[in-house]
């Protein structure tokens, strides 16, 4: 659906000599924003709710893991509200935890770590009392006080609108055997307008998101049919086209399957449509945020969580 | 078309003023050239002994000069050709068809003669004539020769960014260019994503454009029109060219049907290259891939009587993009492309008053398919145009020359429309065509009041019709097909008027006001074949432009150099953009992704330009500012438009060796275009994003190109019913890399172990060298030296 994607492909396909160089930008010289990624599930294996506070940083060539140490901002009032009760989200880091815990932990977060290997000190604000559930219908408001800032946002948690009849099968008759293409039904329920994202995990390594994550149904309202899900795939070495978003024959595969809000999808398809249109074809777009006072999102997930062996 | 009843008594007002004037005697025929028969548009008729009391062709040739009885010496001149002196004795009307010879044989060549007194003396302002064989001889990309960028070569005209034919001109957006070939509007005028424009050179006459004060014979853009004439197909003698260049193949053939009464021309070009690659790829992965354009031009005529003559134009172009890859089974289809057709009624009521009837059909679409086993999407749109025209040339005395019509278009807009198909699954996207009337009547009338003082002064009246079937988004009313939904008039004056300071020296002023009912917007760089045409709507408010321009011109060392200042300044008002957080749905429609503002742009633009001699050319430098402000981007305040360019400088030389080798350069220098910077990365899901800044409050390098090209005919001017020639040319000559586009990134490893950003630039035209070959078969041999 993205055209502008394919007339990037035709002018590769032209043979024309890109010549690259590297430059550095013109500092923008503005004070740092204060970021939000806060997420509050509900459903199959829901997260415990949990905010991370960084701060937006300047053009960079290289970035070392001291550096992520400084993005996080500490010693906020971080305080969420629903119809009737106030939460306190408290802070905690990795090097607060145990170490035979901090992998689990994260994993709790839906923080993706490689075993043995260096952490820098990972912050979040977490519900310690484990009070704090998200559930399906409700609205959640965060507040947070941090260096004299008052940032504020509000998020939904919608009905979940399942999957149903998963199964592999061979993309065409020329892939080799061992690669499969994922397909799934929906019934999309009409007259109101839904807001849908997913991840995939592979072998219990974590969720990750595709480089297209969230939808609308702005295209199939109502309607009932049968599709395909891509696997999400590194960003850091993405595969070739010949494999891209197939799933290999023998793993085990983790759908989430999540409906989202207005506003929380606003985020995640702004962000993702802006990943994708730099270059000649399109100019930049400014990522929509549901945070007032900072950037970022406040989102609101209603969880569905499907596993299958690919066969 | 029917006649408006108010038209009706235009009509008879000016033809009683006729009857009162009856002291002189008219003057009045067509202006051809002698060896095809084809007219000559726009060229100049003047009275030598007192040259302020002349006229110019129309678009069709005719010319009608009334003067007081008595002898005379006629000058026919016309660029590129030699002037043709007749002394008449008029007693009595008078009809001659004046035959002017070209200065040379060659198209390649570079004109030698010119009407030298035209920059001074005409009332226009802001008017340019490109005879197509002044655009042939100055170096190309890849050697294709390309109408739309000789433009951008002009003072006040900026090109949409490197090697594309698009343009801005004095600050407008590209969508307010008003772009016709035979009339018809031309919607799309780029092929491949913009590199080429879908003008073949072999098939075109005449090339006008008029960035200042626009007559109100023209409307429905605020900045430039740029009239391209297709030629007619030579009277006299048949023949055939053609030439091979590295994108394209190029053949035309025309000649007579009936001689001196019927010709015909039938011009195409298309591309090769990938085609050769074909059998390369069979069996592959990749088989089927091919990406091609072709453009097809032809025009027959026929001359019924002295009164009467036929025309019919097409045009046919597209663009074909097919991507296969087979162990995905994996496609996407690309066509787009314009058809245009007119047919023209000229007819003489008498000899000075000229009627043409036109009746328009033309059609932009744009589709892209693209599937994967059993699921497969299309997204269409384009623009349909039906459209009648009348317009009428008057020439009552020596000292107005008054034109008046109408004009009426019925659009069809499809916005994208999407379907897609997942198995026996269909979807579809609710948007549905746009439909809409167009209306306009006009009157203008160039007066001379006396020697040092004339002026244009014309008023143009549009309406413009939204029609159902819609549904609006303000009040969720239905309209049923044809029903009006909103109507927007506008009133339009235009008014020029120059002062004569001495023989070779004028001031010239003007103002005009413009309404523009159609829109494109663009998030790109330049335009491109995914844009879309959208109309205006209960959403989306007309544009309005209104502009002053005042100029100084000066001829010097004998008319040898034509010279002008010209000042301008443009208010725009209801301009178009996207919102900062656009995102392109196909579900949705554009309209709703629109926010609206304000621009205005002024400048100075210099001119020098030399048309006699073996060196010939021109110098152009605009120094200009152009700024937007909307309330929904970088929050309400004034940010300069991506087309703001501070310093443009553009230097055309042709140097004329001797018959067998010319040769050809063009210096280009612009400001950087301005970009939206990187602001700021920011983390989500532990991958680094990307967070802009301020709109278009950067700028790129500054841009600088040299190319050169030479022409070698071998056997020189005496060609005996066959000539070739070869132009070897190398595009931006030093190889300076004027960035394209730029990009940022920002990498995560495992663990946030670290992260790596980068800003690229990226240029896509080093230096390219190319050779293109030319040939000519004529019957004609009588032009021999």
């Amino acid at each position: 659906m993205k055209n502008r994607s394919i007339l990037l492909l035709l002018l590769l396909g032209l043979g024309l000599v890109a010549c690259e160089t590297e430059f550095t930008p013109d500092d923008a010289d503005l004070d740092p924003e204060i970021v939000v990624e806060g997420f509050i599930e509900a459903g199959d294996e829901a997260l415990p709710p949990f905010v991370l506070l960084t701060r937006s940083v300047p053009f960079f060539s290289s970035f070392d893991p001291d550096e992520f140490n400084n993005l996080f901002v500490h010693d906020a009032e971080v305080v969420v509200t629903d119809d009737l009760n106030t939460y306190s989200l408290e802070e905690f880091c990795v090097e607060d935890i145990p170490e035979p815990l901090r992998e689990a932990v994260l994993a709790l977060l839906g923080i993706n770590i490689q075993p043995d290997e260096e952490l820098p000190n990972f912050c979040a604000y977490v519900d310690t009392t484990g009070t704090l559930q998200g559930q399906i219908g409700k609205t959640y408001d965060l507040s947070i006080e941090v260096e004299g800032k008052m940032i504020t946002a509000s998020t939904t948690i919608p009905e979940p609108v399942p999957l149903f009849d998963i199964y592999f099968q061979k993309p065409t008759e020329f892939s080799p055997d061992s690669l499969l293409e994922l397909r799934c039904s929906i019934d999309d329920p009409g007259g109101r307008a839904d807001y849908y994202r997913y991840l995939t995990e592979i072998n219990n390594e974590g969720f990750v998101a595709p480089f297209q994550s969230a939808t609308d149904d702005a295209f199939f309202d109502g309607q009932s049919f049968e599709f395909v899900l891509s696997k999400a795939e590194s960003r850091i070495d993405p595969p070739g086209i010949d494999t891209f978003g197939l799933f290999t024959l023998g793993d085990t595969a983790r759908i989430k399957w999540c409906t989202i809000d207005e506003a929380h999808y606003r985020f995640w398809s702004t962000l993702e449509f802006n990943a994708v249109s730099q270059g000649p074809f399109s100019s930049y777009t400014i990522v929509d945020t549901n945070v007032e006072g900072g950037i970022g999102v406040w989102g609101g997930y209603a969880v569905r969580i499907y596993e299958s062996i690919v066969e | 078309m029917r006649l408006s009843p108010k038209l009706v008594s235009i009509i008879g007002f000016l033809l009683f003023w006729q009857i009162g004037q009856a002291q002189t005697v008219t003057l009045s025929g067509y202006v051809k050239d002698e060896a095809t028969g084809e007219s000559l548009p726009f060229a100049n008729i003047i009275n030598k002994a007192n040259p302020t009391l002349g006229t110019s062709s129309n678009a069709y040739g005719f010319y009608s000069l009334s003067l007081p009885k008595g002898d005379y010496d006629i000058t026919y001149s016309y660029l590129g050709y030699n002037d043709l002196v007749q002394t008449f004795s008029l007693q009595e009307n008078k009809s001659f068809d004046a035959e002017l010879r070209q200065g040379i044989q060659l198209e390649e060549l570079l004109v030698t003669a010119k009407d030298e007194k035209e920059n001074v003396e005409s009332t226009e302002m802001g008017t340019i004539e490109l005879p197509v064989e002044k655009i042939k001889a100055i170096p190309a990309l890849m050697g294709e020769v390309d109408v739309l960028k000789t433009l951008q070569l002009l003072p006040g005209v900026m090109s949409a960014g490197e090697g594309t034919s698009g343009f801005y001109v004095r600050g407008g957006g590209p969508d307010q260019n008003l772009i016709l070939l035979d009339e018809a509007v031309v919607y799309n005028s780029g092929h491949l994503l913009g590199f080429f424009s879908v003008f073949n050179a072999d098939a075109i006459k005449n090339t006008t454009l008029i960035k200042g004060s626009m007559p109100a014979a023209y409307g429905g853009r605020l900045s430039s029109v740029v009239d391209i004439q297709m030629k007619e197909g030579n009277m006299k003698n048949y023949s055939l060219e053609g030439g091979i260049g590295l994108i394209s193949t190029r053949l035309t053939a025309q000649g007579p049907i009936v001689r001196d009464k019927s010709s015909f021309i039938v011009s195409g070009r298309r591309t090769y290259g990938f085609d050769l690659a074909q059998p390369a790829l069979k069996g592959g992965n990749l088989e089927g891939t091919n990406y091609y354009f072709y453009d097809l031009n032809t025009k027959v005529n026929y001359r019924f009587s002295d009164k009467d003559r036929l025309y019919l134009s097409g045009y046919f172009g597209r663009d074909v993009f097919v991507f296969k890859q087979k162990t995905r089974d994996l496609f996407f289809r690309l066509p787009y492309g314009n058809s245009t057709a007119t047919l023209r009624w000229n007819h003489l009521f008498n000899d000075k008053l000229f009627m043409n009837v036109s009746a328009i059909y033309n059609d932009y679409d744009f589709s892209l398919e693209g599937g994967q086993t059993d699921f497969s999407v299309k997204v269409f749109s384009g623009v349909r145009d039906y459209n009648g025209k009348i317009d009428f040339d008057y020439y009552p005395n020596p000292k107005h020359n008054i034109r008046f019509g109408a004009n009426y278009t019925y659009h069809k807009l499809t916005p994208n429309i999407a379907n897609a198909t997942s198995g026996d699954d269909v979807f579809s996207s609710d948007l549905e065509s746009k439909f809409a009337n167009e209306t306009a009547f006009y009157l203008q009338d160039d007066i001379k009041v006396n020697p040092w003082l004339s002026t244009n002064v014309g008023l143009r009246f549009s309406m413009f019709t939204q029609l159902g079937p819609y549904t609006s988004p303000l009040s969720g009313e239905r309209f049923e097909k044809g029903d009006p939904v909103t109507t927007y008039t506008g009133l339009e004056p235009r008014a020029s008027a120059k002062v004569s300071l001495s023989e070779t020296s004028s001031i010239k002023a003007g103002i005009s006001y413009n309404y523009q009912y159609l829109h494109l917007v663009s998030n790109s760089a330049s335009t491109l074949p995914t844009d879309i045409w959208v109309p205006s709507t209960e959403l989306v408010k007309p544009q309005k432009g209104l502009q002053y321009g005042l100029g100084y011109f000066k001829n010097l060392f004998d008319n040898k150099f034509e010279t002008s200042v010209e000042l301008y300044y443009k208010d725009l008002q209801n301009q178009i953009d996207y919102g900062e957080s656009f995102v392109d749905d196909p579900a949705v429609d554009v309209e709703n992704e629109f926010v609206f503002g304000d621009g205005w742009s002024y400048g100075a633009e210099f001119f020098a330009r030399k048309n006699l001699g073996a060196l010939t050319g021109w110098i152009g430098y605009t120094l200009s500012k152009t700024e937007r402000q909307f309330p929904d981007i970088k929050r309400g305040e004034v940010y300069p438009a991506k087309f703001d360019r501070r310093h443009d400088l553009s230097v055309v030389a042709n140097y004329e060796l001797n018959d067998k080798w010319q040769f050809g350069g063009v210096f280009v220098f612009g400001t950087g275009n301005t970009y939206t910077p990187l602001r700021s990365f920011y983390l989500i899901e532990q991958n680094f994003q990307t967070r802009y800044g301020d709109r278009n409050s950067a700028r790129i390098d500054d841009y600088h190109r040299l190319d050169l090209s030479a022409t070698w005919t071998p056997k020189g001017r005496s060609f005996k019913g066959y000539a070739s020639s070869w132009t070897f040319s190398m595009y931006n000559t030093y190889n300076r890399l004027n960035p394209f586009f730029i990009y940022y990134t920002a990498e995560t490893e495992d663990n946030l172990a670290g992260a790596s950003g980068t800003a690229v630039k990226v240029a896509i035209f080093p230096v390219i060298p190319s050779i293109t070959w030319n040939f000519k078969f004529s019957t004609d041999r009588k032009n021999e030296k």
